[in-house]
């Protein structure tokens, strides 16, 4: 199985009700695998691995809930779609607060299912691709010297190079030169990308 | 089976049924014993006179009058809850004596005077006073006597309103009738007084029969003592025999200190009843609001097991439903693929066959638990039931003023199935029908069970209410589980019945009442034609 392509992991006691959903997933092309227990699945599964998470609510021993709770304080950002044998509307209520995908009650249409898997594995990807973008731009501005970081910093903040020059006392010919190296580091193709650059890493470091 | 429960059984919480406790003999003795030192205290006293006492003999009068009159209400009022003709007879004994202190008191020498009426005759007091001293005792006696074979259960429903304004009319006629006789057959009445305080020798025959019948008294109620009334009753007839002696035998004659202290001991005598029969009530009014709420909590207790038993009955069905669904669905995608893949198809299938067999054994499981003890069938006698459940629902019934009647074909034949299942069946719809009455305020709340043959093997029972009917929209659905019209009702009781009247062979169905209410009705196959249908031998 390669790393890149999405998988959904079903959590539910009930051994046929696991395998119709897995049937149901693979008959459209899903990587599916299965877990009976949420204690088989923090042992078996990659945490790390792209893709979504079905749960079953009622589940023996620890409740999906309190599952859900688990997952995000270990900081494992996989999409949940919750299923209920009872349309329990205070625990919807609360399942969707903390952030899961749907909460489909037994028996589901099988398109809200797949709906649901699909939103939450294209959610997946995204915050995933977004992530990597992350790490490139934040590994790119590794690269820059403390100066260029002073000119970026000046030129985002939308200042001419006139004024750059005067506030860091150079000359104007060598902000020009310090910006078309940052322009170059950052991959930059115009002041608006770079804008957009210097906004997703601000963004980041005043959310960690 | 036997559904002919004794009455007091039924009426546990009365002060007629009310069994004797240690505390409640040794207040009766504690009394007995205080009034019995008293008498002795006005011993060397008695003979003294005073005069002019007389005016006190009406205040002592309306006293008697005003005890003996609220006794009798309570008293009719216990009959009018447990139709006991004993405490009937008591009733009459404490209004007859009450009605007889007036024409006592207002005949009393020197009093009629004062009061600016005729003088009446020398003897007419004495004659008044011998009647009620007698009367009072024979009905306690009769009381005793009567105790044991009371009540049977056709008596218990003719209106007892009717039975009691019938018993006042009778004893305010009685006490005219006598006062009359007495006062306009002077010269025929015996010579009990040679002046207006001093008796003569045929005087005594009236302590000594009076005494005689207290003396009856007491020993019927003493082998038949059952309940607490009992216990009091001979309080006050041992307080009525001191009375009698005090009157008769210690003082001289009228207005001396030993008649005042006999007519106190009257007093005391007729209050005895009525402080007891008021604490009673309050203790037993104070368990009956407790038993209630501990009534109410166990309801409550049930609905909530009931409620758990249904979400838990509903999850166990809604899992192997939902796996189908999701099988079904995953082999249409299958086979809806450009290569339908037929083993992921067949094993779809296999699995939704599985779960089909999942759900019937979860079904089966939930029906055999339902079933317990049900298979046992007897011959049972439907107007029995109808009876025991009317008598057992009566005072329900009284206390929201419905007014519950029976129409119960004697020649009923008998049917075979499960008594106890059949008596809930009816039970369920009488009380369905005392709710439906419980708000209607502008017409007569009637509730009437009926019994008939409706045809040559099957028996007819309708359970018939005046109160607001159904709506027809939910007569369709009123057998089916979670259909109520109650706020707290979970919609099983009526599902019950049909599941249980079914089981039987029976129907049960609903229809209009006119001009309102509901009628509920159900047959069941009479016992000869259930042996014919299945040709086994009911036992």
């Amino acid at each position: 199985m390669s790393t890149d392509r999405p998988l959904v992991i079903i959590v539910d006691d009930d051994p046929s009700m696991r395998m119709s959903i897995e049937s149901l997933l693979r008959s459209v092309g899903h990587a599916v695998q299965s877990f009976a227990s949420t204690q088989e699945f923090m042992q078996g599964a990659q945490l790390d691995a792209p893709g979504c998470l079905v749960l079953d609510i009622r589940l023996p021993g620890r409740s999906g809930l309190e599952f859900q709770r688990e997952l995000a304080s270990r900081e494992v950002e996989l999409p949940i779609v919750f299923i209920t044998g009872h349309g329990d509307v205070p625990m919807s209520v609360a399942a969707m607060k903390a952030g899961a995908i749907e909460f489909l009650t037994k028996p589901f249409r099988d398109q809200d299912l797949l709906d649901a898997v699909h939103r939450g594995l294209e959610l997946d990807s995204q915050r995933r691709s977004e992530a990597a973008m992350l790490a490139e731009l934040s590994q790119r501005r590794e690269t820059l010297t403390p100066r260029e970081r002073e000119v970026m910093a000046l030129v985002v903040a939308g200042r001419l190079n006139k004024q750059i020059a005067a506030e860091l006392d150079l000359s104007e010919a060598t902000v020009k030169v310090h910006r078309a190296q940052v322009m170059r580091k950052m991959e930059a193709k115009s002041l608006p990308d770079l804008v957009r650059f210097a906004d997703s890493l601000a963004l980041d470091t005043t959310r960690s | 089976m036997s559904v002919r429960p004794k009455v007091r059984e039924d009426h546990p919480f009365l002060l007629s049924t009310a069994p004797v406790s240690r505390a409640q003999s040794r207040a009766a003795s504690g009394v007995l014993g205080l009034l019995g030192a008293a008498m002795l205290v006005t011993v060397p006293f008695a003979q003294v006179p005073i005069d002019n006492s007389q005016v006190l003999v009406p205040a002592y009068a309306i006293a008697v009058f005003i005890v003996d009159l609220i006794t009798a209400a309570l008293l009719l009022a216990m009959y009018s809850v447990q139709r006991s003709r004993a405490v009937l007879a008591l009733a009459i004994g404490y209004l007859f004596s009450g009605a007889m202190v007036l024409p006592w008191a207002l005949t009393f020498p020197g009093v009629a005077q004062s009061l600016g009426l005729p003088e009446a005759g020398l003897q007419t007091t004495a004659a008044i006073a011998t009647l009620r001293r007698l009367g009072f005792p024979l009905l306690v006696l009769a009381y005793a006597l009567m105790k044991e074979t009371d009540p049977d259960p056709q008596h218990a429903l003719e209106s007892e309103r009717r039975v009691i304004a019938g018993t006042v009319a009778a004893v305010i006629a009685i006490v005219g009738g006598l006062t009359w006789l007495v006062l306009t057959s002077e010269d025929a009445l015996p010579r009990f007084m040679q002046d207006e305080n001093r008796v003569t020798a045929h005087w005594r025959y009236v302590p000594v029969s009076a005494m005689a019948l207290c003396g009856a008294g007491l020993f019927a109620l003493w082998v038949r003592r059952r309940c607490v009334l009992d216990i009091w009753l001979m309080v006050v007839l041992c307080t009525l025999l001191i009375e009698i002696i005090l009157l008769a035998y210690l003082s001289s004659g009228r207005l001396s200190i030993g008649w005042w202290a006999g007519r106190l001991f009257g007093v005391v005598s007729a209050s005895i009843v009525l402080v007891v029969l008021l604490a009673e009530t309050m203790t037993l009014y104070a368990r009956l609001a407790r038993s209630i709420l501990a009534e109410r909590r166990a309801r409550e207790t049930r609905l909530t097991a009931l409620g758990a038993l249904s979400a838990t009955i509903a999850h166990e069905i809604n899992q192997p439903l939902a796996s189908m669904v999701t099988n079904a669905n995953a082999g249409l995608r299958w086979l809806g693929r450009p290569d339908p893949d037929l083993a992921e198809v067949r094993a779809a299938l296999e699995r939704i066959v599985d779960d089909g067999h999942r759900s019937a054994s979860v079904i089966e499981g939930i029906r055999a638990m339902f079933k317990k003890g049900t298979q046992e069938r007897v011959c049972v006698n439907v107007n029995d039931l109808v009876t025991d459940i009317i008598r057992r629902d009566l005072s329900e019934a009284k206390l929201g003023r419905i007014t519950m009647q029976t129409d119960l074909d004697p020649h009923l034949p008998a049917v075979t199935g499960n008594p106890v299942q059949l008596q809930q069946v009816i039970s369920n719809l009488v009380a369905n029908a005392i709710d439906a009455l419980s708000n209607v305020t502008d017409r007569e709340r009637l509730l009437r069970v009926r019994s008939s043959q409706s045809d040559a093997d099957h028996v007819l029972v309708s359970v018939e209410d005046s109160g607001t009917g159904l709506d027809p929209a939910l007569r369709e659905r009123i057998f089916e589980p979670f259909q109520t019209t109650k706020t707290d009702g979970m919609g099983m009781g009526l599902m019950f019945c049909r599941s249980v009247i079914e089981a039987h062979g029976g129907r049960i169905w609903v229809m209009d009442n006119a001009p309102n209410g509901a009628i509920f009705r159900f047959t069941l196959p009479s016992a000869e034609e259930l042996m014919s249908l299945t040709g086994e031998a009911t036992p």
